[in-house]
Formats: structure tokens, sequence, C-alpha cells
């Protein structure tokens, strides 16, 4: 099996990096492989990251996408309602999500500042969950224990902000967006004003679609908590990476991902900043599956490479006249 | 008042005027169009010589009869049709209905068709059928005439932008009917490979580029595409050497066809088409779905799509068969639909007539 450490090592050069990856993934990922293959692209290809065709993220409902020999230690499963298809991220070394959750994240939210919360009671149905696997990596690598899922009787939550508060750290509760909305609604849990929210989309399973904006503003009144306080992840089954946004501002990567907007009736060509289209992901540390992925989500970018998550991209019905009557009013 | 024999006469006298060959309004809306790129010149011809076979009197009184027509019963109530399609003279059928139960018509042209269907309701004028038409490619330009019912085509996510903008120029108030039809998409079901069937199924297929809620997405067949493949694909080929495909597809197409290679679905890479044996909700242009099945895979594919499915359409005795509520039409008829067929099961006739009563 390919070393892994390259990938998160900044000496090397993302497009290095990326490369390696590139040639790695074109040589043992026979979907891959074909892929690259119509675009006349092989593992002997040198290329700018930004030319790397992106397979459609819907080839992880499809295809194993785990690079040929490999043995899956573990395999995330998206959640879905009844008849919806799932994706499947078979894992090959869990030690590169362990590394790439906890650098980020500490990144962020750092260990010594925090004592973690995780509500994410939907998820919890699927123990395929790669959400809930990235909380219990966080709980178990906690020295002080203080991390945790919410627990479900208020008087021990109650016990457990007073710990957390004698050994001087915040809350940071963590969890699927509408879970989070629910639990803003159920009076039983109080936190303290300068608790931290980090919320992660989930919005699949919820009653309708809601803007960030919304969702921040439901957020912060229903916790009454200010809506600085209040911050989003990016991440999905499909990626061993995830991206943050605080405060309700862009989302950054970190420097193994490339994310980019692209044109949905052109894929290889990126948008301006400011341009809505398709956003493309290179994520190194798929090391071993698929790390270059062109997602259903729509986004825009701005000119510092940082981005927003504007809700799902939802293709217009361009085979009847249904379309076109937007076009003519 | 008209008996209803002489009205449906006096509408077919201003169509086949329309339709002389020495009309030089058409002729020269037609060049026009072709000129400016907005249709090919072969979808426009195979348009008009459907429409010269669709509208014929004896078409039109037999639509009456089967829609129950009473003749003045919109009594002038102002109608308001948007015409937007992807087809040559797309709503043609909507004014026809306007006219047939004696309302007045306001239309806003599509853009894209701007031409051919004013030559149309000038051939009405002559005939002394429309008072008072109003229409433009402007909505602006109606702003003020309020209407009592409005006919269009639409999606879910486009109907409140286009009832905010009805609102906003007075056309339409909150409770004004409106008949919106959502189908994109329509369904082939064969049972043989005879020339006959291949070639009505191309034509289902690839007409108007492969737009139009009548043209076929998906076909259902007993074969396998990989067995159909080549002999296919040279209809497809005679189809184009006639029918140039006026319209390209973008990039992502063959972005598909990489994705699809790359995981294994069957397809056929015909550079402006694609057909990929495979079957998901037919919302992207350029796309054939090939499933290999019968009666039983066409009832499921019904289930899951319904919403956007306008048409079932089969061959020989299965024609008139009910595969869960579509009753199927005859395949050849895909891209030459009788005057009475059905936009989404509503006959706009007697849609309109039933606002009336209310």
């Amino acid at each position: 099996m390919i070393s892994h450490e390259f990938i998160f090592n900044e000496k090397l050069s993302f497009e290095e990096r990326c490369n390696r990856v590139f040639r790695y993934q074109a040589k043992n990922n026979s979907v891959l492989k074909t892929f690259f293959e119509v675009y006349g692209l092989s593992s002997e290809s040198e290329l700018n990251p930004a030319e790397i065709p992106l397979l459609p993220i819907r080839a992880f409902k499809e295809k194993s996408l785990l690079c040929g020999g490999l043995k899956p230690k573990l395999v995330f499963k998206s959640s879905g309602t009844s008849g919806m298809e799932r994706s499947t991220h078979p894992i090959a070394n869990p030690d590169i999500y362990k590394t790439s959750i906890k650098t980020e994240f500490y990144r962020h939210f750092p260990p010594d500042y925090y004592a973690l919360a995780c509500y994410m009671p939907g998820y919890r149905d699927n123990p395929d969950s790669s959400l809930i696997w990235m909380a219990k990596h966080l709980i178990d690598d906690n020295t002080d224990g203080l991390n945790t899922f919410l627990p479900e009787e208020p008087n021990e939550f109650e016990a457990w902000k007073e710990r957390a508060e004698k050994k001087g750290k915040k809350i940071l509760l963590f969890g699927a967006a509408f879970g989070l909305m629910d639990l803003a609604e159920d009076q039983r849990y109080h936190f303290p004003e300068n608790t931290d929210i980090l919320e992660t989309g989930g919005m699949k399973t919820y009653r309708r679609e809601m803007t960030k904006s919304e969702l921040r503003g439901s957020l912060s009144e229903g916790f009454g908590i200010k809506s600085e306080k209040i911050h989003s992840e990016y991440g999905m089954c499909e990626l061993l990476s995830q991206m943050y946004a605080l405060s309700g501002k862009w989302f950054t990567s970190p420097h193994w991902v490339h994310v980019s907007v692209r044109h949905a009736d052109q894929p290889a060509k990126l948008c301006s900043p400011g341009e809505e289209g398709k956003i493309g992901i290179i994520d190194l540390a798929n090391l071993h599956s698929c790390s270059f992925i062109l997602t259903e989500d729509r986004g825009v970018m701005n000119q510092s490479g940082e981005f927003k998550v504007l809700g799902r991209w939802h293709p217009e019905n361009r085979r009847g006249c249904n379309f076109l009557i937007d076009q003519e009013m | 008042m008209v008996s209803l024999e002489n009205h449906i006469k006096r509408v077919s006298d201003a169509i086949e005027h329309w339709l002389r060959p020495d009309n030089y309004l058409l002729k020269e809306a037609i060049d026009r169009t072709v000129n400016e790129g907005l249709f090919s010149f072969p979808d426009l011809k195979h348009r008009i010589l459907t429409l010269k076979k669709s509208l014929r009197k004896n078409h039109l009184e037999r639509w009456a009869r089967i829609s129950g027509l009473i003749p003045g019963s919109m009594n002038g109530k102002r109608v308001l049709c948007l015409h937007a399609g992807n087809l040559p003279l797309v709503g043609i059928q909507d004014l026809l209905a306007v006219l047939l139960t004696g309302g007045t018509y306001s239309g806003k042209m599509s853009r894209k068709d701007p031409y051919l269907l004013p030559t149309l309701i000038k051939s009405l004028y002559k005939y002394d059928l429309i008072e008072n038409a109003d229409w433009s490619t402007k909505l602006e330009s109606l702003s003020g005439f309020k209407s009592d019912a409005v006919l269009f085509a639409g999606s879910k996510q486009s109907a409140e932008k286009v009832n905010e903008k009805l609102h906003s120029l007075n056309l339409a108030g909150s409770s004004t009917p409106r008949l919106m039809r959502t189908a994109h998409f329509s369904i082939a079901y064969i049972r043989d490979n005879q020339p006959e069937t291949m070639e009505n199924l191309t034509e289902a297929v690839f007409r108007y580029g492969g737009t139009g809620c009548r043209s076929v997405a998906v076909v259902v067949a007993p074969f396998f595409l990989n067995s159909q493949k080549c002999s296919f694909t040279d209809y497809v080929e005679a189809f184009w050497m006639k029918n140039p495909q006026h319209q390209k597809p973008s990039d992502s197409l063959f972005h598909r066809f990489a994705y699809n290679k790359g995981v294994g679905i069957e397809q056929a890479w015909l550079n402006d088409f694609l057909i990929e044996e495979n079957v998901e909700k037919p919302i992207d242009h350029f796309i054939l779905y090939w499933v290999k099945g019968g009666a039983k895979e066409l009832e499921e594919i019904i289930k899951r799509y319904r919403d956007g499915l306008q048409s079932v359409y089969t061959t020989g005795e299965l024609v008139g068969e009910d595969f869960r509520g579509y009753i199927s039409e005859p395949l050849e008829e895909a891209q030459n639909p009788p005057i009475w067929w059905k936009p989404d099961g509503i006959d706009t006739i007697q849609w309109l007539q039933k606002q009336v009563d209310k």
C-alpha cells in the first residue's frame, strides 16, 4: 500500500502531492482509470490540478471506488430515506481519516479550549455514518474525557456542563443542522451564552431546505446564542476531509484539499469568482478511493478561493418547455 | 349566434388560407425563423406539414365533439396564453382553444419563435375570427389587460416567478385560474425492431433535437442496447442526414459519456446525443435512456417518474392500452399529435369551459 504521509506534508506543493495521487489512482482505480482514458489521460500524465477531470459524485452510489488489491477496513454509507440510493465509501486506511479529522478540526476548534458535545440523533441510526465515526474519534481521542455525545438526561448534561466549566472549557455543540434545530426547541437543555455551535448540513431528512443564513438565524434565536458563535462544517461520506466556515464566513479548505466551482454545462471550466456552479473537490485524503469529485452541490467562490455552499444543484428541466418560461419572463 | 358548424368552418378556412403555399407572410416568417437560427428548416417543414394534417376541418370538428365544445362559451373572456417552448408554433392548440370557445386571446409570443404564430393571427383577423387580440413578445406590452384565465407550460419552480410577474403587471389576480402544464418527456414501449418501428422510434426521439414534452426520452424494449446499437445508429444517421441536429450538446454530455464508461454503463455515443442503458429522471437534454424489459418494467418506470411524464407510445395492438393511467398512443404520432391531444392529460377546451361555469 502506498504510504500516505506525503498527503499531509505541507513542504510539498499541492500540485506535486496531487499528481502523485492522480498517478496512483489512474493506475490502481479501475473506474478512474477508464474515466481518465476517455479524456486521453493515463497514470503517466502530468497535470495542473485544475485540469484533472472530476468524477461525478454519484459514482459512489454505483461502484466500489477502492483502489485495486486493497481491502476496506471501514465502509461509510450516506444516510438516506427509504428508496434513496446510498453512497458507499470503502476506507482502506482509517489512519488517514483520523489525521485529516484531527488536523483540520483542531486547527479551528483546539481541544484545549473546547469541551465537545455531539448531537446526532438521526445519524446514530446509521452505523456506517462517517459523521458518527468522526464524532466517536473526537470523543475517544480526548485526553480529559470531557468530549461526549450529548447526555440524554438533562441532569447528566448539567453535571457535564459543570465539569467543563471547572476545567475552563467552553462548550462546542456539534451536530447535523436539523437535529440542532430540534434541540433548540427542547426546553430541557440550556446552553451557556458562550457556547459555540458547529452545524454540519444534514438537511436531507428535514421538512424543507433552508439557506445557511436562515439556518444560522434559527439556531441563534433558538439557542439564544450570538450568530457569530455559529459555525458550519462541509463534509460528506464521500470525503475524508472536512471544510469549515467560522461565524458565517466563507468555507476554507485544509492544505490537502482543493475546492473549485465548475460550470454545470462545462465541468472542465472553472467559474469566475461570484459565479454559481457545481462544487468540485480534490481531496487527497481519499487516497485509496477517488480524490477527484464533482459534487451535486451549488456553490460560489470568492477571489481568495474560499467558497459558499448554496444548496443542492437543481437542474432545470431542459427537455420540455418548463424551463423556457423562466427565460421568457 | 353563429352555429358551431359555421364557426369551425370559418376557423378552418382561415387556417387553410394561412397554410396556402402562396401565403408570403408565412413564407417570410419561416425564412426569418431559419435565418435567425431559431429553428432548423427541416423541423419547421415537419411542423407545418403536420399542422396541415391535424388542423383539417373534420379534425377540428372531432376535437369539438370530444371536448363538448359549446360555441361562445367563453363569451369574450380574456385568456392569456404564455407561449414558450422548444418546437416551432408551440401553443397553437391554446390559441385555437381560446378562439373556438369564443374567448378573447392575449398572447405572449415566445422570444424563440416570434414570427410564425402572428401570421396565423393575421389570417384569423382577416376572417373576423379574432377581435381585439393583443400579442407581443414582451409581457410588459400586455400590461393592464387583466385576464380571466392563463394557459402556459411551466415547472413548480417557475410557477411562483410567473405568478409574481402576472400580478405585478396586473395581468392576473391571485384567484385567476391557471392551467400550468409540467410534463417534459415521453416513453416509448416497443416490442420489435422492424424497420417501421425503428424509424418511428428515431423520429419520436430525435425530432426537434429530442426536446419537447412529446419527444421520447425513455425506450423500453425487449433487447439490450448492445444488440441494437449498430442498427439503431444507422436509423439515426439516416434521420440526421435529412434533419441535421440544430442544437449541439454542451461538454457535460461528453463528461457523462466518460463517467458511464468509467462505471461500466452500456451506452452509444452519437457525438450529438447519448443513448445509455440506464434510467433516471429524464431531465437532461440529448440523452435517451434505454431499458431492456416489457410491460412490468414500463409500469415501474411510469410509477417512478410519472411526475413529468407526458405520453406513453406503443405499436400495434398495444395502442390504446392503459399503463398505470396512461392510455398508450401510437408511436408514429409522437411528433404528429392530433389536435385533440391533451397536454398533461387535460383537454384545454374543457378546462376553459369549466372555468367559465365556476
